[in-house]
């Protein structure tokens, strides 16, 4: 027989945001609460991510990943919060069953309210259709770090980035201090996918080139990788034939974007967004089944760590509390310049965050926040960019009255270069 | 001493396995050589994975009657393999009245019962996501899907259990002949054989000029596909055909035995080791996935990939007893449906080394062989007895396909045994799923290298080049900071 756990609070996923939100639940009254995580070892990604920018909104202090999580580890050593390392959650059921398995055996769990924190994967070479050969030295960016930093392995020698989202930027960094050679970040956009602070401490600082309005066109080598072709792209991000030109590299690093890790809770049912590819949630990041909580990257892939952990104590003290709710009052939207805002769902304005991810950079910017056509608050942002959401506080936008769909844009000048 | 054989088969495709496994029923000492570092390498480890459950190809041809014969080998199969192939169904879809009257020969050149021509309304309750620009659909309902490195797999392994030995890393030099035996060359070493089978695929051709024979100059044909994330399973239930051309069945759209969905392949021609994609042959097959399937999800892709197929000119399998060497066998040309046919092949060849003067006598007892539990296809009564019988599988090494450390091992451990990722990946899916390893191969590297005892430079993608690392980090020196 499979082992039988009731309890309070299951979190599936020890990460940031799993550790911030059996914390919180913990902090709100919940008891009987398990933390299931696959790996040996709590903290998730952030203990592949050796370098310090952790924690400056939420501790006011640089930390590095690891002592993020090492923060969260010691608090959770002080509860009686149950951790169970490699176990794998393989099932999820609408009415909060869940079917886990490790090396002891299988295990069922029946659970008050379920806490969905699985993080989220990378983007592959093929979900962007990169044609050529498949040799070996192709490899997604947070691998490589993984490889590098925590087994201490090197992938390659010569290195094409493509994309200059944060985990590319920081790789570049990495592997040059490693003696690697990196030849040149590659981005699609017309501007920077990471943030400006790593674009200067690991691309500027260490004379690495970056190639705006690029593009990977071809992976050479049958074997092990022995080059790129890299072309520049077009408006719509279509290379622009007779651009080609051959990089030599033995390594093709992807650092692409995330993607949110959500087949268990589409074993669940729970609805799925097209612009987050997360759950809907509303502002206490309550999906739409009873009970079940999504934070943290699986909810949308956040840029700070920090809004990992707020969001997800959010959901911790919702998770314990695990009230009626109010019933949803205003559907979120995003229109043109955004792509996305999390949550989806308002309920009560009092309290909670929208946060908001702009489709390009703008300068001179302004929020805008409409429903029935009609703007109903507006809001300045001198700059903002595709690596950071913009944040306000729910009760600080002047909510309609009346209840029913809103739409968020952005308007202003778009910018190129970084 | 040179190592002495009955028979050497050159080549670990699905034909050689096949071949080796066929024989592998009678009393003789065989050797399976192969250049790569495991079996499926080749034209077998990139291909649609349809087993053709019914011939319609023309009588007379080799490929049709070879066919043919191979249908009755499936339930052997299953039996002495444990390999079941998924029992699909499939639809040939016209847009027109030319195509609708192509139906109505396959119904004719069928003659199968159950088999029949569908009304679009018919066919849309079928497939609803089926274009509605369809006139007609043939519908043959006994259609099927088998992984290809599996079925490959499964002879292979068959046959070692049955004591055919594999040799790996070993291509083919060249022959000579000693009075009735033939010693094959490789650069390790020299064997000798009475007889020798040419199931070299690609390399055939090449193969056979260096025992002195002629052979038609065949083309090489690429083809290139899209897989999906399991994500799109039931998008299409049933393998989905356009009307063939005259080169090609053309690009149809299908659902692997795994639940992912497979669109391609195109049909450009190519060199002998160009498996690369290209962007126009993508596109080809993304208009021919969507003219079958308007709506077909491109933006669940996990992979893309390209295989290789050569055709001789007469588009038919080419089987000779070659012309300097009795006891040598040549195969040629065997492009689709080679996969399906390959048991049929491994029977012909039987029976043209009994004219050549094999002996082939019956094994009183054949080795039957299990397929090792697949972890994600067990219920989890099973997986409970799994994990209490031993702790490995309940550690999973893959999450996307839930793949165990048992079943690692096992891959490691089995004969023929994964040497390479992709050899794991062909034998139990690790980096097969959405994350295509980003995750699974945080891990693997190790635990690879500690089970097989190997370091950093014997880690391999799949080729002897193939080097996954390149080496290690700098050492901390200083453990302790220095003071400025």
């Amino acid at each position: 027989m499979p082992h039988h756990i009731d309890c309070d609070v299951v979190v599936i996923g020890g990460g940031p945001a799993g550790m911030a939100s059996a914390l919180s639940a913990w902090n709100h009254g919940a008891r009987k609460i398990f933390i299931l995580e696959r790996n040996d070892y709590l903290g998730g990604i952030l203990n592949q991510c050796i370098h310090p920018g952790f924690g400056l909104q939420i501790f006011g202090e640089e930390l590095t990943g690891p002592e993020y999580a090492a923060r969260y580890i010691d608090q959770l050593a002080k509860t009686s919060i149950e951790v169970m390392t490699e176990t794998t959650v393989l099932d999820l059921t609408p009415n909060k069953k869940i079917t886990a398995v490790n090396p002891k055996g299988v295990w069922e769990f029946y659970s008050e309210s379920v806490i969905l924190s699985m993080g989220c994967r990378e983007k592959t070479r093929g979900m962007i259709f990169i044609p050529g050969f498949r040799p070996a030295g192709i490899y997604t960016a947070g691998l490589a770090q993984y490889l590098v930093n925590i087994e201490g392995y090197l992938p390659g020698k010569k290195v094409v980035i493509l994309g200059s989202g944060d985990i590319g930027l920081i790789m570049a960094r990495r592997l040059t201090l490693e003696g690697v050679k990196v030849e040149a970040v590659v981005e699609v956009r017309p501007s920077l996918s990471g943030l400006i602070r790593n674009y200067v401490q690991c691309l500027l600082d260490f004379e690495l080139p970056l190639l705006l309005s690029h593009t990977v066109t071809n992976i050479f080598g049958k074997e092990r990788v022995e080059g790129v072709e890299i072309s520049r792209v077009d408006q719509s991000w279509q290379p622009i034939p007779g651009t080609e030109r051959l990089l030599s590299c033995d390594t093709l690093l992807l650092s692409v974007g995330l993607l949110p890790e959500n087949e268990i809770s589409r074993k669940a049912g729970v609805s799925l967004c097209h612009f987050s590819h997360g759950p809907f949630v509303d502002e206490n990041f309550s999906t739409d089944l009873d009970g079940i909580y999504a934070c943290g990257n699986v909810a949308s892939v956040f840029d700070l760590v920090d809004y990992v952990t707020l969001v997800s104590q959010k959901a911790g003290q919702s998770a314990a509390e695990n009230r009626d709710k109010k019933p949803i009052k205003y559907q979120l939207n995003p229109g043109s310049g955004v792509g996305l805002v999390i949550p989806q769902r308002v309920r009560q304005v009092n309290d909670g965050w929208l946060f908001i991810r702009p489709d390009q950079s703008f300068r001179d910017g302004e929020v805008q926040f409409r429903t029935q056509g009609k703007v109903f608050d507006q809001k300045r942002v001198a700059v903002c960019r595709p690596s950071e959401m913009v944040r306000y506080d729910l009760k600080n936008i002047h909510w309609p009255e009346e209840g029913g769909e809103i739409i968020v844009e952005i308007v202003g000048s778009s910018v190129e270069g970084i | 001493m040179k190592k002495a054989y009955d028979v050497i088969i050159i080549g670990g495709g699905v034909v050689g396995c096949a071949i080796a496994w066929f024989l592998s029923h009678f009393d003789l000492k065989i050797l399976l050589l192969e250049r790569e570092l495991d079996v499926c390498c080749g034209i077998s480890k990139a291909n649609t994975g349809i087993i053709h459950s019914r011939s319609y190809l023309t009588p007379g041809t080799v490929k049709g009657e070879l066919h043919q014969r191979a249908l009755s080998w499936f339930p052997k199969i299953e039996k002495e393999l444990d390999f079941h192939p998924s029992v699909t169904g499939a639809l040939t879809v016209a847009f027109n009245q030319d195509d609708l009257n192509y139906l109505k020969s396959l119904k004719n050149i069928g003659k199968y019962d159950d088999a029949e021509i569908l009304s679009p309304q018919e066919s849309l309750l079928l497939e609803p996501n089926l274009s509605d620009r369809i006139v007609a659909t043939y519908y043959d309902p006994r259609a099927a899907v088998a992984s290809p490195f599996r079925l490959t797999l499964a002879f292979a392994e068959g046959a070692a259990l049955n004591g055919v030995e594999f040799h790996f890393d070993s291509s083919v030099e060249g022959f000579d002949h000693q009075g009735k035996k033939i010693i094959v060359h490789t650069p390790n070493e020299n064997y000798e054989a009475s007889y020798v089978v040419n199931a070299a695929g690609l390399s055939s051709a090449k193969i056979a000029k260096k025992s002195g024979d002629q052979i038609p100059v065949f083309s090489t044909f690429k083809g290139e596909y899209f897989l999906l994330d399991k994500e799109s399973q039931g998008l299409v239930k049933k393998i989905l055909y356009p009307v063939p051309n005259s080169l090609s069945k053309g690009i149809l759209v299908s659902p692997t035995p795994e639940g992912n969905i497979l669109a391609g392949p195109n049909f450009e021609s190519s060199c002998a080791d160009d498996t690369s994609t290209t962007s126009q042959g993508l596109n080809e097959v993304r208009a021919g996935a969507q003219k079958l399937v308007p709506r077909f999800p491109f933006n669940q892709t996990i992979q893309i990939f390209a295989g290789i197929r050569p055709t001789l000119p007469e588009r038919d399998f080419l089987i000779f007893v070659s012309k300097k060497h009795p006891g040598l066998i040549h195969l040629c040309g065997i492009e689709s449906p080679g996969l399906t046919a390959s048991p049929g092949i491994a029977e012909y060849v039987g029976e043209l080394l009994i004219q050549q003067g094999l002996s082939l006598k019956e094994k009183d007892q054949i080795i039957f062989r299990k397929a090792f539990p697949v972890f994600h296809d067990c219920d989890w009564k099973k997986r409970e007895e799994l994990i209490a019988q031993d702790p490995d599988w309940g550690q999973i090494v893959c999450r996307c396909e839930e793949v165990t450390l048992a079943e690692v091992k096992y891959a490691l451990r089995m004969n023929p045994p994964a040497r390479t990722m992709d050899g794991l990946k062909r034998r139990i899916r690790v980096t097969a799923g959405r994350c295509q390893g980003s995750f699974c191969q945080m891990h693997l590297p190790s635990i690879v290298m500690n089970l097989l005892n190997i370091g950093i430079q014997d880690l391999l993608k799949s080729d002897k080049n193939s080097n996954l690392l390149v080496g290690k980090t700098k050492k901390v020196v200083n453990t302790h900071a220095t003071p400025h």
